[in-house]
């Protein structure tokens, strides 16, 4: 894996050099637009070129496709809660909690939206929660009762003891004229005959 | 694919790793809160095009000994360590009956958390 590595930098360095000294050799006015231009007919003329051409992308497409999944995919790796058993390790991905978070919404009618951040550190697990609300909301009281729900279920499903940190960031309280205007829109978009109008006098 | 290979007196006998991985799969979706085995963009392009594609993971020590990675989702409203450890000791019994081989480790990655009714 550190080959492939090595590899894809390697490969998006020599893309990014030749990227850039075609770019000095452009402004040096070392080559001409004629050039290229010709160059990319020549690439057109025959059908070998064609094909050639074709597949040189959908190559650098799977590269691109999978080094980027290789780096997403290290990335989910290293988020992660993981303990140990006499069978082997087991390892939670926080993408999983946060997945699990982010259901509470259809619990609470007062909540418009969610959307958690998980961290695991050395103090415990840090729930970091955005919500969007609506405004009958009490805010302490719903804040609370999101704490304590988050956290009740966050150590339920983990069956753990470690401390659960939850901060909660209000970022947005939509007002029930706003909701109400937003209705009638989606209404009136709905009942929209295309062209409905059209021909009538 | 490498696989297991041992010999009798009327031949070899050779278990293919993937032959592993379906055992594995089967014994872990027998728990219960138990969603199925995790899946990758790469493994339902392949069941798009009508190949099974496991991402269990199968390792075979010169000893004989079996290492295995299971990626997990776990059905929404079970305690996740809980259903991991019976997955773990399902994946070792059955293995160590299908196969008499014995099993060094088995990890469990927790991919997800799913409702009953998401796909």
């Amino acid at each position: 894996m550190r080959i492939f590595n090595v590899l894809g930098i390697l490969f998006y360095a020599g893309i990014l050099i030749l990227i850039g000294i075609g770019m000095i050799v452009f402004a040096f006015n070392l080559l001409h637009p004629q050039d290229i231009f010709s160059f990319l007919e020549y690439l057109q003329s025959t059908m070998s070129t064609r094909a050639i051409l074709g597949l040189s992308g959908l190559l650098l497409i799977l590269i691109s496709y999978s080094f980027a999944q290789l780096i997403l995919g290290r990335m989910e790796r290293e988020k992660t809660i993981a303990f140990k058993n006499p069978s082997g390790v087991v390892t939670i991905s926080l993408s999983a909690i946060e997945g699990l978070i982010q259901q509470f919404v259809n619990f609470m009618p007062e909540l418009k939206e969610l959307r958690p951040d998980v961290i695991a550190s050395k103090k415990g697990i840090i729930v970091n929660v955005k919500v969007s609300l609506r405004m009958e909301a009490n805010l302490p009281e719903l804040t609370a009762r999101l704490q304590e729900l988050i956290k009740t279920k966050v150590q339920e499903v983990l069956g753990t003891e470690e401390q659960i940190i939850i901060r909660i960031h209000i970022s947005k309280i939509i007002s029930q004229e706003e909701r109400d205007r937003r209705k009638k829109e989606s209404i009136k978009e709905e009942h929209t005959i295309p062209y409905g109008g059209f021909g009538r006098v | 694919m490498t696989r297991d290979e041992s010999r009798t007196e009327l031949g070899a006998v050779k278990i293919y790793k993937s032959a592993i991985a379906s055992v594995v799969d089967i014994a872990a979706n027998e728990i219960a809160g138990v969603k199925g085995v995790g899946t990758t963009f790469f493994s339902r392009l392949m069941l798009f095009f009508g190949k099974e594609h496991t991402e269990i993971k199968v390792t075979i020590d010169p000893r004989f000994e079996i290492s295995i990675d299971v990626p997990l989702v776990i059905k929404y409203g079970y305690n996740v360590p809980e259903v991991c450890i019976r997955v773990q000791e399902n994946i070792r019994v059955a293995l160590e009956k299908t196969t008499n081989l014995s099993v060094k480790t088995i990890d469990v990655h927790v991919q997800g958390i799913a409702k009953e009714a998401d796909k």
